[in-house]
């Protein structure tokens, strides 16, 4: 092993304000670091909550990109902002009663068919997905690309912060999938199952084992086949 | 003949019909169209007088589509969208800086080089199959059915992007002759439908249609004929509150240009999907000896 | 120093070993270890069987019992107001069912509280940070639930047993599994988009010390998918949630609890909030670094629910153990203790040392397994080093894609894929390095099969409550355990505020607590719950002025 070298500063600008931060960390351990305590803008840590949605500029770009705090690295003379919240407008309804045809997602966000397809919501995504797709899937009513297409979204919601036609990409992306999810084939032996456990065939077999003594459930277990064994 | 084929969003909702009869009609013809693998809304129709460049950016995207796939003719159905990708297709090839500033603006993209070419799929008939082929090709000719073909403003206006003479077109008289059908001329055929003003002037457009489709009848029309989803939608849907404010209106039924090429062609009804429409127009067409009564088809005898 | 592919270039020799090695183990079959080979490795290697990890608490109801020394401490901590500090005759919200907590398991309990006939206006959720901020969202693997026909729940209750050293209560492992397939149908008429193949049917994986293959999984966004569905849900409802409001402590009459005190996080202000019955759904506590390990949990995962339980008598039960999950990040720093779900090796991927070779059965449940890392970095001395001094072992993903076909990766673990791919490591070329890393509160608030605590009008779901998972918990368990027994709690709440009379509000037991604090001769210091953890940098620390006491004392 070598020996560990001396870390280097480098100055990251929050909010205008310059701190001096070792280099490595994540953007939101670096202001950490610098003696901010998260109360909005922190959540899961690892990239899955959206609560951390970042706005920065690097030095000498003139660009805005926008990314996860938790899950970027801290550069030198990087310039950022936190969003703490998205007052967006997140539609009312019961997918129970929504039917496939006739554009559904246009009933509940007309604004959709505002997209002039200038993908600023697909640069403002920090997952890269392809946002400005799935909004246009999503207009010509074919739901299941759009919800195969915005499934990994985090709902940060810097989408539509950024759009022009104020569009709800995050919110739209969540009525498509749900719509999906309710049209996809649907399991028969989970059916099969459910009325299994209601009518109790498994009641005899699982009392046995609740009322096995445990020198003898330790065999029990011991003996089991594992199937990722085969 | 094998190009893209860029459908726009009304053609996957309300249009379907058209679609359906338009792919048939073209492979009876021999033309492949393929789909595009990504698309995007035309953007839809924007003002003439407008310059701000933000307007090209989702037909200039599928343009770029068009490109990535290795196509450069890319052919699309609907007016609106035809009128919309148009006037892009000129304006990037007319002027170098806008071509210039809207790549940059779309810097994740690859470069639109300017190249692609847009037809209207009735310019694709005319000019690559011909009229005199496609003569060759009827296998049911509409005999006897009298249409009034219907322009509207996307297909001809503005000129430097019309598929024919704006003020004489006869594009869609001349396929209507070659399907054998009989054309009946009326006055009204360039008229705007009222387009948009559908959603907050409905009575704007209910006076329109009563205008175009009374106009039409007068001259003996069994039927108009169309290109545009739009146009059909309030020609045919808003006949219904026409006929609750003029109570001797009679109406007549809306087809669109593939549907009755179809039926030439010796297709099967149900690509057309006539039950879509609001006024049957098998009544008509039965009576006319075009379709025989009793095919069953979607459902309903005719 | 250099870097090739993400990694260091001292690295680079044993990750070539693990490529040379990776056409050979394809198929490799392995051994399970026996009950008790566990049971040695176990008790050398496992943080939980470390006597200096844990100690006698000394207040409370379960004063005398051994419990990790970071809960111990949270316990015998001051609580955060005094009997006089709040004015209780001052009635903020006055609801049927408060339900504390807003991620999965207050979600879930909020809404069937409603479903069971509590209105929407008679429900109240507060949360510490965002509705759905929790480790729930952060859940990738999957849920288990016995439907395939060669599986049933009986099996799923061995496996589960088994997993949790035969300490869990059977009543509610029995719930757990029962219940399983039925909340899997509650999620898909919610539009929950889980994989399946063609038919319909799911694609189901093996997790560590399942028979069968029975995780259902939504790619490697499990957690999130079903999350915001339910939160979808929630929202269309408009059920009232109290964001960044955390509740510092219950109020009781003495006989059972019959509300609330609830603190605005932004504003600093207090709400006093009545309510027929309470919901305690506040997750566990990683954030609590036991044992200094890193953690995969949520920023506000510091166990607050266990506190306010315990002052107000709760009975807690296994809380000497907590679970580390053998596949924390361990390299690059940035995403060091982060989760590499366990579903990485249900498809296949393998746990090396550094000379490539395997040294365990890649599914034995999440104790045994961790501590094989751990014997083989700290006894056999077969760990990788990584630049900050961090021991790890391989986890060899790229066999996944050798297994599964190209693409495997992108398509079921986009998430993880991602993550790495930021840090320029391409998980599909090279192996990620990993290490135990604390994950999941096993016990809790010891509840019963309706989800009632020892204590009238509390109830309790998910993370926070204690018995189903005994001494260690099984993949695929957290996400079933939240929505079964959230929705226990949801409907046992329901059914108890509509028979229960409003209550008396006092702190009197917050006053008791704090004079057997006294007579324990507690030292007073650290002041519980702790909301949120502390992790501003030593130099900014030092230089703090607590402005408030300055002018106001």
């Amino acid at each position: 092993m070598e020996k560990k070298p001396k870390t280097k500063m480098i100055s990251v600008f929050v909010m205008g304000k310059e701190h001096k931060v070792p280099q490595g960390l994540t953007i939101m351990k670096a202001m950490e670091h610098a003696g901010y305590r998260f109360l909005r803008g922190a959540g899961c840590r690892a990239g899955f909550c959206g609560a951390c949605g970042t706005v920065y500029r690097l030095k000498g770009d003139y660009k805005l990109h926008f990314d996860l705090a938790c899950q970027t690295a801290a550069e030198d003379g990087m310039a950022l902002t936190q969003l703490p919240f998205v007052p967006a407008n997140k539609a009312t309804y019961h997918v129970r009663l929504i039917k496939k045809e006739g554009n559904p997602i246009l009933k509940y966000y007309p604004e959709v068919a505002r997209c002039v397809s200038c993908n600023t919501c697909t640069k403002a995504c920090p997952q890269e997905l392809e946002v400005m797709d799935y909004v246009q899937a999503a207009l010509k009513n074919d739901i299941e690309k759009a919800a195969t297409l915005s499934f990994d979204c985090i709902q940060c919601g810097m989408c539509a912060l950024r759009c022009p036609a104020e569009i709800v990409q995050y919110h739209v992306g969540q009525l498509v999938r749900r719509v999906h999810g309710k049209f996809v084939n649907k399991s028969k032996q989970l059916n099969k199952r459910v009325n299994e456990v209601n009518k109790g065939k498994f009641d005899t077999d699982i009392n046995e084992l609740m009322t096995l003594k445990h020198a003898k459930i330790k065999d029990k277990y011991s003996d089991r086949d594992i199937e990722a064994l085969h | 003949m094998n190009l893209a084929y860029y459908p726009g969003c009304t053609l996957k909702n309300q249009g379907l019909g058209f679609e359906t009869s338009a792919l048939a009609a073209a492979q009876a013809l021999d033309i492949e169209m393929k789909e595009l693998d990504r698309w995007n809304c035309c953007g839809t129709v924007f003002s003439l007088a407008d310059e701000d460049l933000m307007h090209y950016l989702a037909p200039m995207r599928n343009f770029v589509r068009v490109q990535e796939e290795g196509f450069d003719k890319v052919v699309t159905l609907c007016s609106m969208c035809y009128n919309t990708m148009k006037r892009t297709e000129q304006i990037v090839k007319d002027d170098p800086e806008k071509l210039k500033t809207i790549n940059e603006f779309m810097y994740r993209e690859e470069d639109y080089r300017g190249e692609v070419k847009l037809f209207h799929l009735l310019e694709l008939f005319r000019d690559e199959i011909g009229y005199e082929e496609i003569k060759k090709r009827v296998i049911r000719p509409l005999r006897g059915l009298k249409v009034a073909p219907y322009y509207g403003c996307m297909l001809t206006r503005p000129k430097e992007i019309g598929i024919d003479d704006w003020e004489e077109p006869r594009i869609m008289e001349d396929l209507l002759s070659a399907i054998d059908a009989e054309v009946v001329k009326d006055p009204l055929r360039g008229e705007c439908c009222g387009a948009y003003h559908t959603v907050n002037a409905k009575e704007l457009v209910t006076e329109r249609t009563r205008m175009i489709v009374s106009s039409a009848k007068k001259r003996g029309a069994d039927c108009i004929m169309l290109s545009c989803p739009l146009c059909e939608f309030n020609l045919d849907l808003r006949q219904r509150d026409t006929a609750k404010e003029y109570t001797d209106f009679v109406g007549i039924p809306v087809v669109y240009f593939t549907q009755l090429l179809a039926l030439a062609l010796g297709l099967t009804e149900d690509v057309c999907r006539f039950d879509l429409h609001y006024i049957d127009p098998y009544p008509v067409l039965v009576e006319k000896n075009i379709i025989e009564e009793g095919e069953e088809v979607h459902g309903k005898k005719a | 120093m250099e870097f090739i592919n993400g990694y260091p270039e001292y690295m680079r020799a044993s990750i070539e070993k693990v490529a040379r090695t990776r056409q050979s183990r394809v198929g490799k079959s392995f051994t399970a270890m026996t009950l008790d080979e566990r049971k040695e490795l176990l008790s050398k290697f496992h943080p939980d069987y470390n006597v200096k990890g844990k100690r006698s608490v000394e207040v409370g109801t379960n004063k005398g019992e051994i419990i990790i020394n970071e809960v111990a401490d949270l316990l015998e901590a001051r609580p955060l107001i005094a009997k006089d500090s709040v004015d209780l005759s001052q009635i903020d919200y006055d609801v049927d069912v408060l339900v504390i907590g807003g991620g999965g398991a207050g979600t879930v309990a909020a809404l069937w509280a409603n479903n069971s006939g509590i209105a929407i206006d008679k429900i109240l959720v507060t949360t510490k940070l965002r509705l759905g901020d929790s480790n729930s969202m952060m859940a990738q693997g999957g849920i288990q639930a016995a439907d395939r026909p060669e599986d049933s729940p009986a099996r799923h209750y061995l496996d589960t047993y088994g997993g949790g050293h035969f300490a869990n209560k059977p009543e509610l492992v029995e719930r757990l599994v029962k219940e399983a397939p039925f909340i899997i149908k509650w999620h898909e008429s919610r539009g929950v988009l889980y994989d399946r193949d063609e038919n319909g049917d799911f694609l189901e994986l093996s997790g560590g010390g399942t028979s069968r293959n029975r995780l259902h999984a939504a790619k490697d966004y499990t957690g999130m998918e079903i999350l915001r569905c339910i939160r979808d849900v929630a929202r269309n409802r408009k059920i009232p949630v109290l964001e960044f409001t955390s509740a510092v402590e219950l109020l009781t009459d003495g006989e059972r609890v019959t509300g609330a005190v609830l603190y605005n996080m932004e504003t600093e202000q207090y709400y006093v909030v009545r309510a027929k019955s309470v919901v305690l759904a506040t997750g566990g506590f990683g954030r609590l670094h036991v044992q200094n390990y890193p953690t995969t949990n949520h920023y506000g995962a510091t166990g607050d629910g266990l506190v306010l339980a315990y002052h107000a008598g709760a009975k807690l039960r296994d809380m000497d153990t907590a679970q580390y999950h053998p596949t924390g990040a361990a390299f690059p720093e940035q995403l060091v203790g982060l989760l590499i779900t366990e579903k990485v090796r249900g498809l296949g991927a393998q746990p090396l040392n550094i000379d490539g070779e395997t040294f365990v059965f890649p599914l034995e449940p999440r104790d045994v397994e961790a501590a094989s890392f751990i014997r083989e970095c700290y006894d056999r001395k077969k760990g990788i080093e990584t630049p900050t001094g961090m021991q790890g072992i391989w986890l060899d993903s790229p066999l996944i894609e050798i297994i599964h076909g190209e693409g495997a990766i992108e398509k079921n673990l986009g998430a993880m894929h991602r993550m790495f791919q930021r840090f320029g490591i391409d998980m599909r070329k090279d192996p990620v390095l990993v290490f135990p890393t604390l994950h999941y509160q096993n016990g809790g608030v010891e509840i019963d099969r309706d989800a009632k605590t020892s204590l009238e009008g509390l109830f309790a779901g998910g993370e926070v409550e204690g018995g189903v998972h005994g001494k260690n918990r099984l993949m695929g368990n957290s996400l079933l355990d939240y929505n079964v027994f959230g929705r226990a709690a949801g409907i046992s709440a329901a059914e108890y505020a509509k028979k229960a009379k409003k209550g008396k509000l006092t702190l009197h037991h917050v006053a008791k607590y704090n004079d057997s604090l006294d007579k324990a001769h507690v030292e007073p210091g650290l002041k519980a719950p702790i909301l949120l953890p502390e992790y501003r940098g030593k130099e900014a620390l030092s230089r703090a002025l607590e402005i408030d006491k300055v002018v106001g004392e």
